[in-house]
């Protein structure tokens, strides 16, 4: 053999050598395999740790390590100070008048319509509007006395509701004294200065003295709500001056009205009678309060309120009609731009779509309140949208949303049908389908995954979004009336994320309305958890069912 | 024993000669027996097919006749899916395809004329993929869907056709007891069966098939072989196929193409043994392709 038949390798250590040492690495002790396959490892687990940071940090300032500190804890406080200061007891009364306040505003809705229609009359007649008001006014003035006397009827009870607020909001801001005090000594104790915490001084508030003012008052309450009754007993016997028999057919529930009312004094009477400021408050009520309450009210001269329920509702309804607008036009554009858009106009389309995802939000929110509220205001003034006040609302804030949604929507989808193999469009074609039979029931069924998951994303992105939703939606914190129907989409409300931006700024750390929003924080995390949870669950589920 | 890339070129450059034998579909060998006397079903006449500007299919020229199992042979690229896929103009699901002149007839109307409902064409010429291709539903949905897409829905009438279809397909005692089971969960060769019982639902008069067989092992092979061969009765079938014993075994009439021409076409038989053109021997006998 001549020499030229050797093969000269790059290394030229013997097979046994080379193979039996380790190469040389950039990491000392580790080849340069392991080093980088620790490296991608170590991101993976920052990704981890960060995420497992966020969870504990929302679970720690809302719910709290020390559950008696957190919000749940301190919403127990609250309400152990609201019924032990009497509070609780002056609201049993305070909803008894209220009752009456919500058939003022019965008769005055009646007196409104009536009030339009007069001068609409008085218009066609030809008269002035000032002559026109003086006449329509005139014209109900017996009616304005009638309504006076209905509210009159709760003077007595106001009164005294009066008198025992005081009384009790004078309570409570002892009670909070004394609370305020004792943590002070606690911490004074737990850091060791004893000194320091024995210089404090606890004056403990006697609750049985306290509230003996509302219980000796009880006797008088029951005179004024005889008295009570027998007022509303009187107003039965003549009933509102209608002035013609459509205005009659108004108040056809007036009788009804007060029936219940004077039904329900008896109760309202008892539930004053057994109240006992020692009654146990269960350990969940704070739990209940923030789940159940319709109310979220800050710094109350009565008694705070951390409800999610109206916020909820907010974010809920947006977050609908964003979806009601954006699944249609994401999923249609998604079809169309995959399977029937010309190259030229996927070119245009498809990096216009995923434009609107590079738009700030801020700017967007600028948009509805200049533009997009204007011109709703503008179609309900031309009559086309019925008619409604309130420039910013939920569907100023939904379409914007929509907006925001479609992208990720379009997306998603886009890629999903483009995922459907191309073969089992063919076989569609080939067996004498059209394009929409082939779409409808080939593409779009076999992209269902894709198409679910990108609409959940889409609704995870809506209901996540917090500039959009606090400069349009209102930020009214309340639960919008439910049988107003399809007009709700006008009504204002304030969403989850909107209020934490709102109020974690001024909210003093650790106090029960940093706890709250926390608490609100918590929530959303958790519909996010669920949303996501959801959209896994139901692809696989639709994986099993076509493949 | 090779021939040069080089050689293969200079020899496949089509002359003035053996152009006139490719045009003149009346070989003598299709003259002689009765057998091929039937009737001409699909006449494509001088087709010119482009994608985009590159010419793909330079004037073919033949007919394809009636109730017989025609064979498109030929090296990769050579354009014999590309004409199969004119016949049911599935081609017009590409984006820059045209046919650039010449006609493709069906029963003597041109299917590419605008009057042509091309829906209704693909109902008439069904058609089987290369890799099978089941929709991601039960067996009963994917054999029915053609049915479906006509608006019948009446179940005896869905269940008649799924049984007929399955048998014609030899596939109903492999599958009649899971019938509403996922299509996805058969075998290889099932699935191409099945697509062939789906293509069959709908009743169409002729079938294409392009390389039905070439992504199934040698027992599912036999089997779809077998189909093809009962199938022949009552359709006519053109097949695309890779497989030079495939083509023997089961074609009437085999078409050799080469570089987007029709070298030769004759019977099967006279193709096999004794093919008119040296090209056409140099593939078959594995010189080249």
């Amino acid at each position: 053999m001549a020499e030229t038949s050797q093969i000269r390798r790059l290394d030229q250590r013997p097979l046994k050598e080379a193979i039996s040492t380790r190469g040389k690495s950039i990491v000392p002790g580790l080849n340069t395999d392991e080093a980088i396959k620790h490296f991608f490892g170590l991101n993976a687990l920052m990704s981890i740790v960060v995420l497992g940071l966020i969870m504990f940090s929302l679970f720690s300032q809302s719910i709290g390590l020390n559950p008696l500190g957190g919000f749940f804890g301190q919403s127990y406080q609250n309400i152990l100070v609201y019924r032990e200061a009497g509070l609780e007891f002056v609201d049993i009364l305070k909803s008894e008048t209220g009752e009456v306040d919500s058939i003022g505003q019965y008769l005055a809705d009646a007196r409104l319509r009536e009030f339009k229609k007069l001068l609409a009359q008085s218009q066609q007649a030809g008269k002035t509007e000032n002559q026109g008001l003086a006449d329509a006014n005139a014209a109900l003035a017996d009616f304005d006395a009638y309504a006076g006397k209905v509210s009159g009827t709760t003077s007595g009870l106001d009164d005294i509701v009066s008198n025992l607020g005081d009384t009790a909001t004078t309570t409570k801001a002892m009670i909070k004294i004394f609370n305020d005090k004792q943590a002070e000594k606690a911490l004074y104790l737990r850091v060791g200065k004893t000194e320091e915490a024995n210089k404090v001084v606890l004056q403990p508030v006697d609750i049985d003295a306290s509230v003996k003012p509302l219980l000796d008052a009880i006797p008088s309450i029951k005179d004024a709500n005889t008295k009570f009754a027998s007022d509303l007993n009187d107003l039965l016997s003549q009933p509102p001056p209608a002035l013609d028999a459509d205005m009659k057919a108004q108040l056809a529930g007036y009788d009804g009205r007060i029936r219940a009312l004077i039904a329900a004094i008896p109760g309202y009477e008892k539930e004053i009678e057994t109240w006992n400021p020692h009654a146990p408050v269960p350990w969940y009520a704070g739990f209940l309060e923030f789940l159940t309450n319709t109310k979220w009210l800050t710094a109350s001269s009565w008694q705070d309120s951390y409800g999610i329920l109206p916020l909820f509702v907010g974010s809920l309804l947006i977050s609908v009609v964003a979806l009601v607008i954006a699944i249609p036009l994401g999923v249609g554009a998604g079809i169309y731009i995959n399977q029937i858009a010309t190259p030229w106009e996927q070119q245009l389309v498809k990096p216009a779509i995923e434009f609107i995802s590079a738009i700030p939000s801020v700017v967007l929110g600028f948009f509805g309140v200049a533009i997009l509220g204007e011109s709703l205001i503008q179609l309900s003034r031309w009559g086309i949208l019925p008619h409604f006040e309130q420039r910013l609302n939920i569907l100023t804030a939904g379409i914007l949303l929509a907006f925001m949604a479609i992208p990720t929507i379009f997306t998603l989808t886009e890629d999903a049908i483009n995922n459907v193999p191309r073969a089992l469009k063919e076989a569609s074609y080939a067996l004498g389908a059209n394009r929409l039979q082939t779409i409808w029931r080939i593409i779009l069924p076999a992209a269902l995954s894709g198409v679910i998951s990108a609409v959940l994303l889409g609704f995870g992105r809506v209901i996540g979004e917090t500039m959009v939703v606090l400069l349009c939606a209102g930020n009214r914190i309340a639960i919008p009336p439910m049988s107003d129907g399809l007009m709700i989409l006008f009504q204002p409300v304030h969403t989850m994320t909107g209020i934490i931006a709102q109020e974690l700024g001024e909210a003093e750390n650790g106090s029960i309305e940093w706890h709250a929003l926390f608490m609100v924080g918590l929530v959303l995390f958790l519909i996010s958890l669920g949303i996501n949870f959801l959209a896994q669950r139901l692809v696989q589920k639709f994986k099993i069912s076509i493949g | 024993m090779s021939t040069s890339p080089t050689t293969i070129m200079d020899e496949t450059t089509p002359t003035a000669q053996s152009v006139e034998v490719v045009m003149n579909p009346a070989s003598p060998a299709l003259d002689k027996s009765s057998r091929f006397n039937a009737p001409t079903i699909i006449d494509i006449d001088n087709v010119d097919f482009y994608y985009g500007q590159s010419k793909a299919l330079h004037g073919i020229n033949f007919p394809i006749k009636e109730k017989l199992v025609t064979a498109f042979i030929g090296p990769s690229g050579c354009g014999k899916s590309t004409l199969l896929r004119c016949l049911n103009r599935m081609n017009d699901l590409v984006d820059g395809t045209r046919i650039g002149a010449g006609s493709i007839k069906i029963s003597g109307v041109d299917i590419y004329d605008p009057s042509v409902d091309v829906i209704e064409l693909r109902k008439r010429v069904g058609m089987v993929f290369q890799k099978s291709n089941p929709f991601p539903k039960s067996i009963y949905e994917n054999i029915v869907y053609g049915l479906r897409l006509q608006g019948i829905n009446q179940k005896a009438r869905l269940d008649e056709t799924v049984e007929r279809s399955l048998r014609g397909a030899a596939l109903w005692d492999e599958v009649r007891d899971r019938l509403h089971t996922s299509a996805l969960g058969l075998s290889g060769g099932q699935q191409q069966r099945l697509c062939i019982a789906r293509a069959i639902a709908v009743e169409p008069e002729i079938i294409l098939m392009d390389e039905p067989c070439s992504a199934l092992d040698p027992i599912a092979t036999v089997k779809v072989e077998e189909l093809i061969h009962q199938l022949k009765q009552n359709y006519t079938i053109v097949i695309v196929t890779h497989n030079m014993q495939q083509a023997g075994r089961c074609s009437d009439i085999t078409a050799f193409f080469y570089m987007g021409r029709l070298i030769e076409i004759d019977t099967t038989e006279k193709i096999f043994t004794n093919p008119s053109q040296r090209q056409t021997e140099d593939y078959i006998s594995g010189r080249f392709g």
